[in-house]
C-alpha cells in the first residue's frame, strides 16, 4: 500500500499547478478525492482508503495537461488520466495514490467536417452528447459501448474499447483516427495513422496510433481527438430468436455471422445460465418459457433497402435452423434497451435463494468461434465452484458478442455477481484466483484475455506476459523509454518490472 | 481550492473536535442517517456505472465527478465505514437543483420501477444530508441568511433589501377582487407573489374567467419547502403547519397551486409532515386549465404571432411527469410557431433556479440557464416559454442578451384570452 503524500508536498504540488490551472481546478477535499478512488469493477469497502488520491486536477487544456505532467516528474509524484471512471479494469484506479487528472472539462466540439466526415473533440466528451449533435447533420459517431451513456472518448482511448455495432462500424481504434496527447515526460506529440489528423491509413512510419490505445493511461495523456463520421442509419434491423437448445443457438450465431451480409452489425448469443438470470428480471425482459434454453440475436444498420433485405436474410438464416423469431416487440424493444440493462444489484441470488445486493464483475475474453462451447462449460465450472465455497458469489450467465463481420472471434463475457459488501480478504483472494483460472482457460484455448475493458486487475494481470510472450518485454522497452520516472499509471500491467530500483522512485 | 468545508461560524468550531468529542447528537444524528440510507446508498455504490452523469444540469456546466450522484451515493458508504463525516460531505450537497433527472435515468428506475417497485431517490438523499448538516450546525452561509430572514418575515426575501411580509403578500391581486377563503384557496409561491407578479395575476383572471371559483388565504406564509430543500426542515414544518391551520380554519378543500415548487411541497412533504391530518386536495392549475379548454369553456382566440419552444420545469416534467397539458395548452393558442423539444430530450435541461443552488452559487445557476437558453437559441425561437416562475428570473437573466424572452405559460394563454394581465415581470 503506497503511503499518503505528506501534506506540505501536496502543498508545494497545488502551489505548482494551481496558477496554470485555476484554484477551482485543483482539488483536494476528501470526496473530491475518494469518489476518484473507484470504477464500477468491485472491490473490497474496507479497502477503499488504500487508493485514494492525494489530489485532483481538472486541466481544460493540453498545454495545462502537460504542465501538470511536467509538475509530476519534477516531483516524482505518479499521475492516473481518468475520464468516465467507467472502466472496468481498474485504469482509472489510483493504486499508488498520486494526481488524478480527470480530463472531463475538456469536452468541447472543436470541429465537424462535413464534408471530410470527421469530428475533432476534447476527450472529455461523451458519446451520446456528441451524437446529439451530429444528428442534426444526418452523421453519427458509432463507437457504441454498452457504456455509452457513461464512457468518453478518451476512456475509449485509453481503452481501446469494443463496441456492440464493431461488426458493421469498426471498434474505437477503427474509429478513432487521431489524436493529440502528452506523454509521459510532458511533451505534446500528435499519432495518427501517418502524420494528417484525418487519414484512415498511411504506410508512413510506425502505426503508433495503435500504440497509445488500449494502454491504460500508462503512456501518456490523450487530450483531443479527431473521430471518423458515418451517415447515421436510415433503418435498424434487430431480431431475437429462442432455442430450446444451446448447440442449435450456437450454430445459428455462427451462420448469421459468416452470411456476409454488409449491413450485419453484431449477433449475440445467450447461454442457458443467462436466459436463467434473465428471468429474475421481469421488468425488462418478457419472461421465457422453460423450454428455453438459449437466444440469439442480431442486428443490422444501413440505408433502409440494405437493411430490409439484410434483415430478410437473417431471418431466413435463423428459420432454417430451427430458430423461434420473439417477435418485433421483444426484438425491438431488447434491443433498444441494450445500454439500460444495468439494473443489476437485485438480481443477486444467494445459493438459497436469498436477494442480495451485488456487484457486477464482468469477464470479457476474446475467443474463436470454434472454442466457445469449451469456454463456456469451463469459466461456468470456475464460477460454481467459487460459489459453493464463499456464498457472496452468483453466476449471471455468459454472453457471446461477435468481434468482426466475418464471425472469427468472440467477446466472450461471463457476468459474476458480487455481494461487494460482504466481501473481506479471504473471499477476494479466491475471487482474484478464479479470475485468474478464468484467463488461463482463455489462453489455453488460443485467446485474448480481453477484447474491451483491459487486463490489468489482480489475477488475471499475471498472465498477461504469458498472453503476450516476448511481446511484453517489447511493451516493458517501450514503457522504459516513455516514462523514464515511472510517472504514468503506475502499477498497472505489472510495468514496475521495467525499472530497476534506481528508475523506480516509488 | 473550489471545495473547502462549510463556512458559517459553527462548523468551524465542530470541525475542529475530534469525532469522539463531537456534541453527542451529532454522532447520533450520523448514525441514524446512515441506517436509514444504507440499502440505497449500496444499491448505487454496488452499479457505481454513472448512466446519471450526462443528464445532470451541475455536472454538464462544472464536469466535476464530486457532485454527481454516483458521488453522492458512495459518500454515504464511506460515512458507513468511518472513512468520512458529515462536516466532510456537507458543502459537496450545494451542487444540485434536484431537479431528479438522474433519478429517472438510472437504470435501477427504469428497469426496476414498476416490478420491483423501486426507484432510485438522490434528491431525498441530497435533502436528508442537508438536513443533518443543519441538525448538526452546519450551515452554508447564504442558506442560513435566507433561512433566517424568511423565517423573519414569513416569506422568502424574493426582493432582497426590499422587504417582504403579510402586508403586501396580496397585493399582486390589487383590483382584481379576489375573495379571501373558499373551499378553493389560490396559493401564490414568494417569487410570483412579490417578483412575478405577471404569474399569479394571469393565473387569477383565467380561473375567473372560466368562472371558477376561489379565493385567497387569511395568511399566506411562504410553503416552506424552499427551507426543507436547503436542510432547515423543522422550519419547513413550522411554516406547513400554520398554513394547514390557516387552510383548516377557513374550511378549505382544495388548494390550487401554480408554482411546480409549491406543488412539490403539498404533494410530497406535506403528507410526509401530517399524514392523514392532510385530507386536502391538491390541483394543479395547470392541469385545470387544460381541462377548461378541453371542455370549451375557455378558448384562445388573440393570435399570437411568436416562435416559441416550451421548457418543461423539472419538478413538473422530471418528478411529476406533468408535461402534456402545457404542450395541449400551447397548441391550443393560435398564432404560435411551437418548435417542440420532447420532454425526454429535456431531462438533461434546467434552468438552474431549484434546489436553493441560485441562493448559494447564483454563478453555477447562472452557466445552468446559460446552457438551457442555448438549446432554445439554437431552434431559432423569440421566446421561451416556462411554467415556473423560479425558472423564469434566472432564464429571463440568461435570455435578454441572446434576445430571447422568457414568458410564463399563464401570461401567454391569457393574453390569446384577452386578457390584460397587469402586474410585474420582475423588472424592478
Ligand atoms: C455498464 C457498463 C457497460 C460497459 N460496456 C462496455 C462495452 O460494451 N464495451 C467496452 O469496451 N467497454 C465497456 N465498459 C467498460 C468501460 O465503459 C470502457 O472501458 C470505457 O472505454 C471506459 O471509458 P471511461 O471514459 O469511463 O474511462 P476511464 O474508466 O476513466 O478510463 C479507462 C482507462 O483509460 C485511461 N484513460 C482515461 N482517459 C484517458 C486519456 N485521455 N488518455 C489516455 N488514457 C486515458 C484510464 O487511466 C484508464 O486506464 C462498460 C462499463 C460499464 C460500467
Ligand atoms: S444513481 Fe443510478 S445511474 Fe447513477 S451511478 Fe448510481 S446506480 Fe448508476
Amino acid at each position: 500500500m503506497t503511503a499518503v503524500l505528506e501534506a506540505s508536498i501536496v502543498e508545494q504540488l497545488v502551489a505548482a499547478i494551481a496558477p496554470v490551472l485555476g484554484e477551482a481546478n485543483v482539488l483536494t477535499s476528501k470526496t473530491a478525492r475518494y469518489s476518484r478512488a473507484r470504477v464500477p469493477a468491485p472491490f473490497p469497502v474496507h479497502r477503499w482508503a488504500e487508493r485514494v488520491p492525494d489530489l485532483v486536477v481538472l486541466p481544460g487544456s493540453t498545454e495545462e495537461v502537460a504542465h501538470v505532467v511536467r509538475v509530476a516528474n519534477e516531483f516524482g509524484v505518479p499521475i492516473v488520466p481518468r475520464d468516465g471512471g467507467t472502466g472496468l479494469t481498474d485504469g482509472a484506479v489510483p493504486e499508488r495514490r498520486g494526481i488524478v487528472v480527470d480530463v472531463k472539462r475538456m469536452n468541447l466540439i472543436h470541429e465537424i467536417d462535413l464534408e471530410n466526415r470527421t469530428a475533432t473533440v476534447g476527450v472529455g466528451i461523451s458519446m451520446l452528447k456528441l451524437n446529439e449533435v451530429l444528428a442534426q447533420h444526418g452523421l453519427i459517431y458509432p463507437d457504441n459501448p454498452a457504456s455509452y451513456p457513461c464512457s468518453l472518448v478518451g476512456g475509449r482511448i485509453g481503452t481501446s474499447g469494443w463496441s456492440l455495432i464493431g461488426s458493421r462500424y469498426g471498434h474505437s481504434r477503427d474509429l478513432v483516427l487521431s489524436f493529440d496527447m502528452v506523454t509521459p515526460t510532458g511533451d505534446i506529440i500528435f499519432v495518427g495513422d501517418g502524420g494528417g489528423r484525418k487519414i484512415s491509413k498511411s504506410s508512413s512510419g510506425y502505426q503508433l496510433k495503435h500504440l497509445f490505445m488500449g494502454h491504460q493511461g500508462t503512456l501518456g495523456i490523450a487530450t483531443t481527438a479527431t473521430l471518423k463520421l458515418y451517415p447515421k442509419a436510415e433503418a435498424e434491423f434487430s431480431a431475437f430468436w429462442a432455442f430450446d437448445d444451446y448447440d442449435v443457438a450456437y450454430k445459428a450465431v455462427g451462420a448469421l455471422a459468416r452470411a456476409g451480409i454488409a449491413t450485419f452489425a453484431g449477433a449475440v448469443l445467450f447461454d442457458e445460465k443467462k436466459v436463467e438470470y434473465l428471468r429474475r428480471d421481469d421488468e425488462a425482459y418478457i419472461p421465457q418459457p422453460e423450454s428455453v434454453k438459449a437466444l440469439v440475436c442480431s442486428v443490422g444498420y444501413g440505408n433502409s433497402d440494405e437493411v430490409a433485405a439484410g434483415g430478410r436474410r437473417m431471418m431466413r438464416i435463423a428459420r432454417d435452423l430451427g430458430a423461434r423469431y420473439m417477435g418485433d416487440e421483444i426484438s425491438q424493444g431488447d434491443w433498444a434497451s441494450r445500454h439500460d440493462r444495468y439494473a443489476t444489484p437485485v438480481h443477486g441470488r444467494t445459493l438459497s435463494g436469498q436477494v442480495a445486493l451485488m456487484s457486477w464483475h464482468c469477464e470479457d475474453a476474446a475467443i474463436n468461434y470454434t472454442d466457445l462451447p469449451a469456454v463456456t462449460r469451463e469459466w461456468h465450472a470456475i464460477v460454481e465452484k467459487l460459489r459453493r465455497k464463499h456464498d457472496v458469489f452468483d453466476d449471471w450467465g455468459m454472453f457471446a458478442y461477435t468481434s468482426s463481420d466475418t464471425g472469427v472471434d468472440y467477446l466472450t463475457e461471463i457476468d459474476i455477481g458480487i455481494w461487494e459488501e460482504k466481501l473481506d480478504d479471504t473471499t477476494w483472494a479466491a475471487f482474484v484466483d478464479a479470475k485468474r483460472e478464468i484467463a488461463a482457460v482463455s489462453l489455453k484455448y488460443g485467446g485474448s484475455i480481453s477484447a474491451c475493458h483491459g487486463s490489468c486487475r489482480e489475477g488475471e494481470v499475471d498472465l498477461v506476459p504469458q498472453e503476450l510472450g516476448g511481446g511484453y518485454d517489447v511493451m516493458l522497452a517501450v514503457k522504459r523509454a516513455l516514462d523514464p520516472n515511472n510517472i504514468m499509471n503506475p502499477g498497472k500491467y505489472g510495468l514496475d518490472r521495467a525499472y530497476d530500483n534506481e528508475g523506480d522512485r516509488r | 481550492m473550489s471545495e473547502h468545508h462549510a463556512h458559517g461560524t459553527e462548523p468551524s468550531s465542530i470541525e475542529l473536535l475530534p469525532i469522539e468529542l463531537l456534541p453527542i447528537d451529532t454522532a447520533q444524528a450520523s448514525s441514524d442517517f446512515v441506517d436509514e440510507w444504507r440499502n440505497a446508498a449500496y444499491n448505487c455504490y454496488s452499479s457505481g456505472h454513472k448512466f446519471c452523469r450526462e443528464v445532470c444540469p451541475v455536472m454538464q456546466v462544472t464536469r466535476n465527478e464530486t457532485w454527481t450522484p454516483t458521488a453522492f451515493h458512495a459518500n454515504v458508504v464511506a460515512m458507513d465505514k468511518g472513512e468520512l463525516d458529515i462536516a466532510d460531505i456537507a458543502e459537496d450537497y450545494v451542487n444540485c437543483t434536484q431537479c431528479g433527472a438522474c433519478e429517472l435515468r438510472c437504470p435501477n428506475t427504469l428497469m426496476l420501477g414498476d416490478f420491483y417497485r423501486f426507484r432510485t431517490r438522490t434528491v431525498d438523499l441530497v435533502k436528508a444530508v442537508r438536513t443533518l448538516a443543519v441538525d448538526t450546525g452546519i450551515h452554508q452561509p447564504q442558506w442560513k441568511t435566507w433561512n433566517e430572514l424568511t423565517d423573519a418575515r414569513s416569506h422568502e426575501p424574493v426582493l432582497g433589501e426590499q422587504p417582504v411580509g403579510q402586508d403586501s403578500v396580496r397585493e399582486w391581486a390589487d383590483g382584481l377582487d379576489i375573495p379571501i377563503g373558499g373551499d378553493d384557496i389560490l396559493f401564490v409561491d414568494c417569487e410570483a407573489a412579490f417578483y412575478r407578479t405577471s404569474v399569479p395575476r394571469a393565473v387569477a383572471q383565467i380561473l375567473q374567467m372560466a368562472g371558477h371559483e376561489f379565493g385567497l388565504m387569511q395568511e399566506q406564509w411562504c410553503c416552506g419547502g424552499p427551507a426543507a430543500e436547503m436542510g432547515y426542515r423543522d422550519q419547513a414544518m413550522r411554516f406547513a403547519r400554520h398554513n394547514l391551520d390557516n387552510w383548516k380554519a377557513s374550511g378549505a378543500k382544495r388548494i390550487l397551486v401554480l408554482d411546480p415548487h409549491d406543488y412539490i411541497s403539498f404533494t410530497e412533504d406535506y403528507p410526509k409532515y401530517f399524514g392523514a391530518e392532510f385530507d386536502l386536495e391538491i390541483v394543479l392549475v395547470l392541469e385545470v386549465v387544460a381541462e377548461y379548454i378541453r371542455s370549451g369553456a375557455l378558448t384562445p382566440r388573440v393570435a399570437i404571432e411568436k416562435t416559441i419552444t416550451y421548457h418543461d420545469p423539472c419538478r413538473l416534467n422530471k418528478r411529476k411527469g406533468v408535461w402534456k397539458e402545457p404542450r395541449e395548452i400551447l397548441r391550443s393558442i393560435p398564432g404560435l410557431t411551437f418548435n417542440d423539444v420532447d420532454h425526454v430530450t429535456q431531462w438533461s435541461y434546467c434552468s438552474g433556479g431549484g434546489g436553493g443552488l441560485a441562493i448559494e452559487k447564483p454563478e453555477l445557476t447562472a452557466l445552468i440557464s446559460g446552457a438551457r437558453i442555448k438549446k432554445a437559441s439554437e431552434l431559432s425561437v423569440d421566446t421561451l416559454v416556462s411554467a415556473c416562475p423560479w425558472s423564469e428570473r434566472p432564464l429571463s437573466a440568461a435570455g435578454e442578451p441572446e434576445n430571447i424572452d422568457v414568458v410564463d405559460i399563464h401570461e401567454m394563454l391569457a393574453e390569446s384570452l384577452g386578457i390584460t394581465v397587469g402586474g410585474s415581470r420582475g423588472a424592478r
